[in-house]
């Protein structure tokens, strides 16, 4: 049962608090907790438990705010952190992005959702759709609004018909003029080549998203072609078990407005679409580095956006950085940042340049890991592909688009 | 997915938000009091009290206190406007505890809203009234949240099981049971939300009172994926609680491992994973892992002290000591649905859903079937990052107690350069545990790269790593120590000590160590090697290690005892720019080889030896001086005797020799493994994140033991609606057969008498008379058989054969005209005497409870316990008589003993609020005891008025000259005085009290039984049925003063059935003078637990439900 949620900014000051339960959490414990983030760096951040003195905190970091919530008693740790990873996105769905200015403008409303959300320190309504009718999120005519006759009310006086129906995720009555729903096969490709080039791992995380806009509530039924090659899965709570324990086909009543269905994973894959060489020289407290990028599979579509990042090693000096294509950053954390876009035909990208080390070193024996990102529209490297998707009860005009992408992941090559 | 922040987009989305700020609440929690709010809070217009509320909140949020605003934010909470309510009551529950006063105020309103017809507002209200927490409206929160649980609206339902909790916290023991009801109602709800909510309910209120979930576990299970992922996650612990204390622990299961018996380690036949590997595996892990496994299952099912007790008497085997039960698997069909119903929850979206099943499965789930949970698991790693951490931890005991289960996918603990250093640190633990012969190539070559990471202290870990693989793996062995030597000789030449990068070689250097240690023959170049590397090896931490090895290993092989002196010479020489740790290990090992050195060494020794100890008894640390100082005193022998020869001869029988000996000489025992020093707790806990038990932590239940209780439970409520599983246990009929059962008997026709044994005969006709036929023989039966039994018994059947039902006399009364007028008269004296004589008769065997008021420990010796008097107070009705022990248990005189109110805390007492204001004392003095000598023990009454009934009085007891704080726990048995009536008069009253000012609740009542059991020796057996009545009478009478206005009971089938027993009781209030009449109707058997309804009709509300629950409180 959690005992408060703090919200605080990303200089460590309390922007709001809410008490949930008779155990009343003073504010001086995030004081307590933001010496620690001080003294411990950023470790203590990627830690969602830690146990204080007085409480034990869950925390989770995003767009700089730090969600903390607090107990004193047992319960599941997963099931706090969970929760506070849904109070982040309802709130960044609501307030069109996450920063400490969007929040304190909206400090109302998050309270609002908050004393919607849990009660007594357990979770209430989650689920995005209901909230969003039980609590209008700010939009350009509200605010307009509000300028004009100076009252608005944000606060809806009837109780969403969803949450007694049997898919609490769908508000019962919608209507479109033109039914539409749209696939999007989002795949992240994971990798880690090692510093003898040799591929060790290669992986896709991919998510299932959709959206729909159609009237009334569909049952729709969503198939692959080759389901077989999906190692992972999990599902929104929409899914019906049974359909894919027997034959693989997903079954479900489609939340309204987009959501993620399924995420999935396949795993052993064995080509990658970027190649990336890194070369380290040293000679008397120089190094030189060299990587050239290139693309190794064509996958058949553009390959776009591409960056390199990596950290230079803390026994570094300085860095005279240079590419023949492409644009290179250095910034103050000795993070390097390479951002190619796209691989031009007449030329493989190249970034070269010298390292000064420390003195006393004479040669580097630390290597930096390169990160790649980039992203392939119109193809998912999974393979995966949708073989149909049918609504049990045809309306009549039912459009149905879709779509795939992918992008790096965790897409590393060490040096 | 991955938002990476240029610098243009953040001053791009900062000039954004000055655009967007317009028309939001940003003005207001900037400046929230550049207005008055004060009267914007009083005025006309909603949006005016809005924008008042928002500023407070804002002032909420920024930390200020704004509690001030209180009255007149509580004014606002009946406005008509759903935004303002809103705001109000974020306002009110935020204060609510601080302001209880003012927070009464609202109450009127809430319960307005309880009966609005927007289910919001029904639901609203009931949350911020639960939400206040105050003792005195837990009554009237306690009846909203019992109107509210039968709300047709489900999200009403659902905040009404949220509010249980709430009244939980107050710790009201008068209300656990109803509560604990309603949650068991809430359960059975036909809408999954509410069991979901109820679910959670359950865990914080009683997450042992499993007779609520028995009773419809098997449709728990079935909605299971149907309930909302939050409810999910209680939902399943509660069932694998139940199914453990149940049927016990799964015999496929890793839990059975206990035994230690290798059958249940997985079939050679296992599809998915390789064959060839597992049995590699398995035999490895027959011999390494059982001992990890039982000690995981072990700490699962044991609590703290069963795991400190177990700790200091480790000889015992478990199993024998918990003689723990084991069902099977494979016939258990319990076990079988929810392990069916939790597995695809292992789909779920919500990670802690995840984990929980996975619990399950780990827990209950045959040994083949465990592996399904790993596959979700690793998947968690890679889907919800913010929950990476806690998931790897709890995948670290699965991987060490089982490593073959995860052995396949080590991939998955390979590690990405954006995991934080604890992410790490597990990974590389994990991998370590699961490496097999297959997969240590590929994992060592990953370790080399770790080497070159950046991370100078994960670079050390991963140097760790290596030596933990090594010791697991011996056939690497040699593998590793290439490349650990590789990796000593080029930190030597590149490490910078600055940055802390010497953590490297010290830890290559410990794991080159710990790979000797398992061989050190065949590894004495290696030793030699480092020995040589000692000149340019810099660090003391690094240093220290290779002298120790050097000592260690000293005799080893060819080469080491030559190079030895030359080694020892040079550190003797080196010995004072050494840093404390090299020191005292050069130290050591000089001493070490010395004592054990023999020939022409041993004067070159002698000499080294005696100079590091001069060096070392001169230093400036302390641990080194007292180091050369004890080692100089052992070895003394060594150091200064004459020659070698006399040496053996002379000293080979003295102590300080058999203790050098003991202490250099005997190899260092192989520490195969270090011990697992920490306990494991439940997967998906919190305190397995912490690693120790968080408060409100609970092991699994004991093993089966529930099923003594289940039964007793099964047979006295007749819930198992079910029916059960494989295993057969008992099961009876449902509770609404007997309902039905019950209802087939009127009241007319059941009513009889309980006559004496004068009169035995004619009620036995009489009844014989009055009904059918078909009946009728058994009735008279039955009448005749108890009767005969009545008239065996002497006195004690008298005086209870007065129990007489005035009805039913009455109806034989009118079979009987002629003796109608003698027999009123007979009835009226009769009632009037026989109430005396019966409670003068009950009152020598009432045994009024008696409570401490002070104990002698606490007290100096003196010793107070209070009881309170069935005699009214002679000062004012108003106030309780109390008698009150004195007793002197120390052996001095105790003098001038009195007892007075708390004066300093009762101005300020805040709950005097509800009670009417009242300016009397609280305390009639109290006669003072001038001297109370050593074992005497003196009475005084005291007569207490106490302000409300529920909270303790706080006074002051003066003894000796000083002051002891003592607390006067009020009875609301007390709180009303005997109200003589008839029963007619009772039936009026009661005809007039009905609706609002009636209360009934439902409890069991046992006291009885064990007095049957008592009796059964007795030749002179006593019925049955009376001794149930008088054991209810009694219990009643003597945990409050009241007034038994009659016994009546009908004429049941069977003599055993108590079914219809009716006991009428009346008292009066002693503040309000109000009557208030109790009902108790009995049902079930004489010989078994019976159900007891209990009724209250009182016109003051608060008092008459708070004076059920008390009822219901002892009767249980």
């Amino acid at each position: 049962m959690l005992q408060c949620i703090f919200l605080l900014s990303d200089s460590g000051e309390v922007m709001l608090e809410k008490q949930l339960t008779g155990h009343w959490v003073d504010r001086s414990i995030c004081a307590w907790f933001w010496d620690q983030v001080l003294s411990r760096g950023d470790s203590l951040k990627q830690q969602p438990v830690i146990a204080s003195p007085t409480h034990y905190l869950f925390q989770i970091v995003r767009g700089g705010i730090t969600f903390l919530a607090c107990t004193q008693v047992e319960m599941p740790p997963l099931m706090a952190v969970e929760f506070l990873c849904r109070v982040a996105d309802v709130l960044n769905d609501y307030l069109e992005g996450l920063n400490e200015d969007l929040i304190k403008d909206n400090f109302v409303i998050v309270y609002e959702l908050l004393d919607e959300m849990i009660d007594n320190g357990f979770p209430l309504t989650t689920e995005p759709n209901i909230l969003r009718e039980m609590i209008a999120p700010p939009n350009i005519v509200s605010k307009v609004l509000s300028v004009v006759t100076g009252s608005s009310s944000n606060v809806s006086d009837t109780l969403p018909g969803a949450t007694a129906s049997c898919v609490p995720w769908r508000t019962t009555d919608v209507k479109y003029a033109n039914n539409e729903v749209y696939v999007d096969l989002v795949e992240e490709m994971d990798a880690i080549i090692n510093r003898d080039g040799t591929l060790v791992k290669c992986e896709i995380y991919g998510e299932v998203q959709v959206n729909s806009h159609i009237t009334g509530v569909p049952d729709l039924t969503l198939s692959f072609s080759n389901p077989s090659i999906l190692d992972d899965v999990r599902f929104h709570p929409c899914v019906r078990f049974r359909p894919w324990e027997s034959d693989l086909i997903l079954s479900f009543v489609p939340p309204d407005g987009l959501f993620k269905l399924m995420s999935y994973r396949v795993k052993k894959l064995k080509s990658t679409p970027i190649y990336v060489k890194p070369q380290f020289t040293s000679a008397a407290g120089t190094s030189r580095i060299n990587v050239m990028v290139g693309i190794r599979n064509d996958p058949g579509k553009m390959i776009d956006l591409i960056t390199v990042q990596f950290q230079l090693p803390s026994c570094v000096l300085s860095a005279d950085l240079t590419a023949n294509h492409g644009l290179v950053n250095i910034f103050s954390n000795k993070t390097c940042s390479w951002s190619i876009d796209r691989i031009p035909k007449d030329k493989t990208p190249a970034l070269s340049g010298t390292l000064v080390l420390e003195t006393g070193l004479e040669r580097l024996h630390v290597f930096p890991t390169f990160q790649v990102s980039f992203r392939i529209q119109g193809v998912a490297l999974s393979g995966l592909r949708i073989d149909k998707l049918d609504p049990k009860v045809i309306p009549q005009r039912l459009y149905k688009g879709f779509r795939a992408l992918t992008r790096g992941g965790s897409y590393e090559i060490r040096s | 997915m991955f938002p990476q922040f240029g610098a243009t987009a953040d001053t791009l989305s900062k000039a954004s938000t000055i655009v967007s700020r317009i028309g939001t609440d940003a003005h207001l929690y900037d400046d929230p009091e550049d207005v008055n709010i004060a009267p914007l809070l009083e005025s006309k217009f909603d949006s005016e009290k809005c924008e008042a509320l928002k500023r407070l909140l804002a002032l909420i949020a920024q930390g200020f206190d704004v509690s001030n605003f209180f009255p007149q934010v509580v004014k606002n909470v009946a406005s008509q406007s759903l935004e303002v309510k809103k705001l109000v009551y974020l306002y009110l529950l935020h204060y609510a505890q601080k302001r209880p006063n003012e927070a009464l105020l609202s109450i009127n309103s809430f319960q307005k809203d309880l009966g609005d017809s927007n289910p919001l507002v029904r639901a609203w209200a009931l949350r911020t009234m639960a939400g206040i927490r105050l003792h005195e409206i837990a009554p009237i929160v306690l009846a909203a949240v019992s109107k509210c649980a039968r709300d047709p609206s489900a999200y009403v339902r659902k905040c009404a099981a949220n509010a249980l909790p709430k009244l939980h916290d107050l710790r009201l023991e008068e209300h656990s049971s109803t509560i604990e009801e309603m949650i068991g109602m809430l359960l059975c709800d036909k809408s999954c939300g509410v069991v979901g909510a109820a679910a959670s309910a359950f865990t914080s209120v009683c997450s042992n009172n499993y007779s609520l979930i028995g009773k419809n576990y098997r449709r728990l299970c079935e909605i299971l994926p149907d309930v909302e992922e939050w409810g999910q996650i209680s939902l399943i612990g509660i069932l694998l609680r139940y199914v453990i204390a149940r049927h016990g622990l799964v015999k496929e299961s890793i839990m059975y491992s206990i035994r230690g018996e290798e059958s249940c380690w997985p079939k050679k036949d296992d599809s998915d994973v390789d064959f060839a590997l597992l049995k590699n595996i398995s035999d490895m892990t027959v011999n390494y892992d059982v001992g990890l496994a039982s000690m995981v299952s072990r700490c699962y099912i044991e609590g703290p002290d069963e795991y400190l007790s177990w700790l200091s008497s480790s000889g015992k085997s478990y199993a024998e000591q918990s003689g723990a039960t084991f069902t099977s698997g494979r016939s258990n069909d319990d076990v079988k649905i929810l392990l069916q119903c939790t597995s695809p929850l292992l789909w779920s979206n919500n990670s802690a859903v995840v984990l929980a099943a996975a619990g399950v499965h780990w827990i209950m789930g045959p040994m083949e079937n465990v592996k399904r949970i790993v596959k979700p698991l690793l998947f968690l790693l890679r889907s919800s990052s913010a929950s990476q951490n806690v998931v790897l931890c709890n995948i670290q005991v699965f991987a060490k107690a089982i490593p073959f289960l995860f052995a396949p996918y080590f991939e998955e603990f390979f590690i990405v350069s954006s995991d934080s250093y604890e992410i790490k640190s597990l990974k590389l633990e994990i991998l370590c545990s699961i490496a097999t012969d297959a997969s240590i190539p590929l994992i060592f070559k990953e370790f080399q790269d770790y080497i070159r990471d950046p991370d100078r202290k994960f670079a050390a870990h991963a140097v760790a790593a290596i030596g933990l693989c090594a010791e697991r793996l011996p056939k690497m062995a040699n593998v590793f120590l290439e490349g650990l030597l590789a990796l000593t000789r080029q930190e030597t030449l590149t490490s910078d000590f600055e940055h802390g990068e010497g953590d490297v070689l010290v830890q290559a250097i410990a794991s080159i160590k710990s790979i000797v240690n398992q061989d050190p023959p065949s590894h004495e170049k290696v030793v030699i090697q480092l020995v040589r590397s000692l000149d340019a090896v810099k660090l003391s931490a690094a240093r220290a290690t290779i002298i120790w090895m050097m000592g260690e290993y000293s005799n080893l092989g060819e080469i080491m005892p030559r190079i030895l002196t030359t080694v020892l010479k040079f550190l003797a020489w080196r010995f004072t720019s050494e840093a404390l740790e090299t020191k005292l290990q050069i130290l050591n090992t000089t001493m070490k080889v010395l004592a054990d050195s023999k020939g022409e060494d041993l004067l070159t020794l002698r000499k080294v030896g005696s100079y590091v100890l001069e060096l070392a008894e001169c230093d400036m640390n302390y641990d080194i001086r007292d180091r050369a100082r004890f080692l100089k005193n052992l070895l003394s022998f060594k150091l200064y005797s004459q020659g070698p020869e006399e040496n053996v001869n002379i000293s080979s029988g003295r102590l300080p020799h058999v203790l050098a000996e003991h202490i250099f000489r005997q190899q260092t025992s192989q520490l195969t493994r270090e011990p697992v020093n920490h306990r494991f707790y439940l997967p998906g806990s919190l305190s397995q994140i912490v690693l120790h038990a968080a408060p409100g932590y609970e092991p699994l239940p004991k093993a089966c033991s529930l099923l003594h209780d289940g039964q007793l439970q099964n047979e006295t409520c007749g819930t198992d609606l079910l029916g059960d599983g494989a295993d057969g246990s008992a099961t009876s009929s449902g509770s609404l057969d007997e309902e039905s059962v019950t209802s087939d008997y009127g009241s007319e026709q059941s009513s009889t008498v309980l006559s004496d044994s004068g009169s035995s005969d004619e009620t036995g006709s009489v009844s014989e008379g009055d009904d059918n036929a078909d009946q009728l023989i058994q009735i008279s039966d039955a009448g005749y058989s108890h009767n005969n039994k009545s008239m065996d018994q002497s006195s004690t059947a008298m005086d209870l054969g007065e129990l007489m039902s005035n009805r039913a006399l009455e109806s034989w009364l009118d079979e009987q005209p002629g003796s109608s007028n003698q027999g009123k008269s007979d009835q009226n004296l009769f009632l009037g005497s026989s109430a005396r004589i019966f409670i003068k008769d009950i009152a020598s065997r009432l045994k009024p409870k008696c409570y401490s008021l002070l104990d002698p420990a606490n007290g100096n010796g003196l010793k107070v316990d209070y009881s309170f008097s069935s005699k009214n107070s002679s000062i004012s009705p108003k106030y309780v008589r109390i008698e009150v022990t004195f007793k002197n248990c120390s052996t001095e005189t105790i003098s001038e003993v009195s007892l007075m109110e708390d004066s300093s805390k009762v101005s300020d007492s805040t709950e005097s609020s509800l009670s009417s204001p009242t300016d009397v004392s609280m305390l009639a003095p109290m006669e003072e005891i001038t001297s109370l000598e050593p074992g005497e023990t003196t009475y005084r009454p005291i007569h207490v008025c106490f302000h409300h009934h529920l909270l303790p009085l706080k006074l002051a007891l003066y003894y000796n000259g000083k002051k002891y704080p003592v607390k006067l726990k009020p009875d609301i048995g007390y709180f009303v005085k005997p109200l003589p009536m008839g029963v007619e008069a009772f039936m009026d009253n009661e005809a007039r009290l009905r609706g609002m000012f009636e209360y009934v609740r439902s409890c069991t009542f046992t006291d009885h039984i064990e007095e049957l059991n008592k009796d059964r020796s007795d030749v002179l057996m006593k019925d049955n049925f009376l001794l149930v009545c008088e054991s209810l009478a009694l219990k009643m009478l003597s945990n409050a003063n009241l007034f038994l206005v009659s016994v009546e009971s009908p004429i049941a089938a069977n003599l055993d059935d108590a079914s219809g027993l009716c006991l009428r009781f009346s008292c009066e209030i002693l503040s309000s003078s109000l009557p208030s009449l109790i009902t108790i109707t009995a049902e079930g058997k004489c010989s078994e637990a019976l159900n007891l309804s209990v009724k209250v009709n009182c016109e003051e509300t608060v008092f008459g439900l708070n004076l059920l629950n008390r009822i219901v409180n002892f009767l249980t």
